[in-house]
């Protein structure tokens, strides 16, 4: 195993491990930011370091430094201590793990070595994360029981019926898209999608398989207990559901899990129906054949494109109400010139690109990072759909949940997977 | 005299509406317009940037309470226990003495409130016979650190100014 093969193990592990924690800090940022825009009213807008408040980022440090020294309370009835710390670290274990199959960027091929681009380098792909999707209801059933409070068993009763529910469609309506695909391996999947249909569509899951895709997606939200399926947490009618007793980091590591969640969930949304790390239009091959062209394209699109963000950033940074030699217009000229810096060192960089060898390996680790950006955009667009999703529909009732999920999206999976059979069937 | 019945359509059984993803779509259409608004200019969310910015308040308020003078700078109140006798919550305490300056007989020696108890309901201004209790003074957050500081004394509403002009206030209707 040379050097290379090792630094290459651990940056894909290191990806894989770290971007869903780093996007824990922009999921709530989002979330809460996007909550308050939904609503008209600003969000997060005061915690600062020396006047900086980075949008309202530096909330979430506060936030983090708020939860970490809090003190972490175990009442005197809990008689499960053990289950009790357990059920968070399955949930928030299970979240991350479920990441390592979804490949962020193509195989990288460097001095003819082939390296693969997910966290574990394994065929399974989806039956991982749906055996992992499984487990972390466990998590949640578990935090119920072992609070011993009724709000707390009556959260994990409703996260039990809840997963009966979604599971199977779930499941029944992955089949109707590897019937498609024929492969669980997320990386040919992803693959599969950088194809054209007629020659000028996509050929994305989204296209091929829309009705598969909507009881994913609906499923998903049930997965990752989010609005309009958190009832086993339903704060209006059961206080918390199934943290109600975890105070401190316990309950920190549930937030976090199900960002953690929903990032995931996104990104096997975005690797199953929305082309995955590819980008629209270019798949691999045409990418490391065109790196020159796309290099150059970029580089004209980025300064434009930061053009209208400064104006953007100018505009909504400034206070509300008049102020001498307002603070926030000096914050917003410093992060103007951040941004700048740093498409000017983006720029340097597509230049080499430009000028350099074609067909080298600087081309592909080139088309890897543009395809990981485009996976971490697309995920980040999915992540957006959810908390739009949150801030727009009420929480479904228990029984109604049950309802959709077996009298409604069963029967319309069932039927799916006889349509899809019987395309693949007509047309091979 | 036949009651009036207004029979109002129930909502939701139309096909399109029960077919659900379509009707869920044009909400988020709706929450989406709000937030792209917000987004594209920030100077159009419904919020008032508090403290920097305080709420215009109007003259029928009943804010935090004061004691009147005379134009000399004396008390008005003659300790009638008027107010005290009216307090719904029982907040105000007053001691009368005696008066030698010639004004009036009585005054009051003590005058307590306290605001933890207070309701705001502003009955010892309208039971007050020389209006010399008011509630003008136009402040709305009264906050400490400690419960003694809430039980505001004759001297702290004797001093406390009114927030509005003699005219503006008789105008409000008091």
């Amino acid at each position: 195993m040379s050097p290379l093969d090792i630094l290459m193990i651990v940056i894909r592990v290191a990806f894989s491990a770290f971007i869903p924690l780093c996007f824990i800090a922009v999921c709530v940022w989002m979330e809460r930011r996007g909550a308050g825009y939904f609503q008209d009213r600003s969000g997060p807008n005061r915690a600062n370091i020396f006047g900086f408040r980075a949008a309202g980022l530096v909330q979430n440090l506060a936030d983090a430094a708020k939860l970490i020294f809090k003190e972490d309370v175990i009442s005197g009835h809990i008689k499960h201590k053990f289950y009790f710390v357990l059920a968070p670290l399955i949930v928030f274990f299970t979240a991350l793990v479920s990441f390592a199959v979804v490949p962020f960027a193509d195989t990288l091929v460097l001095g003819g070595k082939n390296y693969i681009m997910q966290g574990i380098p394994i065929d399974i792909g989806i039956l991982w994360f749906l055996a992992l999707a499984g487990f972390s209801v466990y998590g949640i059933i578990l935090a119920g029981w072992s609070s011993t409070n009724k709000f707390g068993v009556l959260g994990g009763l409703r996260s039990a019926a809840q997963v009966i529910s979604y599971e199977i469609p779930m499941g029944l309506a992955l089949i109707s898209l590897l019937i498609v695909y024929g492969t669980v391996n997320l990386n040919e999947i992803a693959q599969f999608q950088g194809k054209l249909l007629f020659g000028f569509i996509p050929m994305w899951g989204a296209i091929l398989q829309p009705l598969s895709m909507v009881i994913f997606i609906v499923a998903a939200f049930a997965e990752t207990n989010r609005t309009p399926f958190d009832l086993a947490e339903g704060e209006s009618e059961l206080v918390a559901g199934f943290h109600v007793e975890y105070s401190a980091m316990k309950f920190a590591i549930f937030f976090m899990g199900e960002y953690v969640a929903m990032f995931v969930s996104s990104s096997i949304i975005v690797t199953l129906f929305f082309g995955g790390y590819q980008v629209p239009f270019l798949a691999t091959a045409t990418l490391v054949n065109h790196a020159k062209p796309v290099a150059f394209l970029l580089m004209v699109a980025l300064p434009v494109v930061m053009h209208y963000f400064t104006g953007w950033i100018r505009r909504s940074n400034v206070s509300h109400y008049p102020r001498e030699n307002d603070p926030r217009v000096f914050e917003a000229n410093i992060y103007i010139k951040c941004f700048w810096g740093l498409v000017i060192i983006l720029e340097l960089l597509l230049l080499a690109i430009l000028f350099g060898a074609s067909g080298g390996d600087a081309i592909h680790i080139f088309v890897v990072l543009l395809q990981v950006c485009t996976f971490l955009l697309k995920v980040t667009m999915m992540i957006f759909v959810f908390i739009w999703v949150r801030w727009t529909l009420p929480r479904f009732r228990y029984d109604q949940l049950q309802k959709l999920g077996w009298q409604m999206l069963l029967p319309l999976a069932l039927l799916n997977i006889f349509i899809t059979s019987a395309f693949v069937v007509a047309l091979s | 005299m036949s009651a009036t019945v207004k029979i109002i359509d129930r909502k939701g059984s139309s096909l399109q509406e029960r077919f659900y993803l379509i009707e869920i779509f044009k909400g988020m259409a709706t929450t989406f317009g709000h937030f792209f608004r917000n987004l594209l200019d920030n100077r159009k969310l419904y919020v008032r940037h508090y403290p920097e910015v305080q709420p215009e308040i109007p003259v029928r308020w009943r804010g935090r309470h004061r004691l009147t003078t005379h134009a000399d700078g004396t008390v008005k109140c003659v300790a009638c226990f008027m107010c005290q006798t009216n307090c719904p919550a029982n907040c105000i305490l007053i001691e009368a003495g005696e008066r030698y300056d010639g004004k009036t007989e009585k005054m009051p020696v003590k005058f307590k409130i306290d605001l933890l108890e207070c309701i705001y309901c502003g009955y010892c201004v309208e039971a007050c016979p020389l209006d010399a209790i008011r509630m003008d003074t136009g402040i709305f957050s009264v906050t400490d650190n400690n419960r003694e500081s809430f039980v505001v004394g004759l001297e702290q509403l004797l001093t406390t100014p009114g927030a509005f002009s003699e005219e503006e206030y008789k105008k409000g209707g008091a």
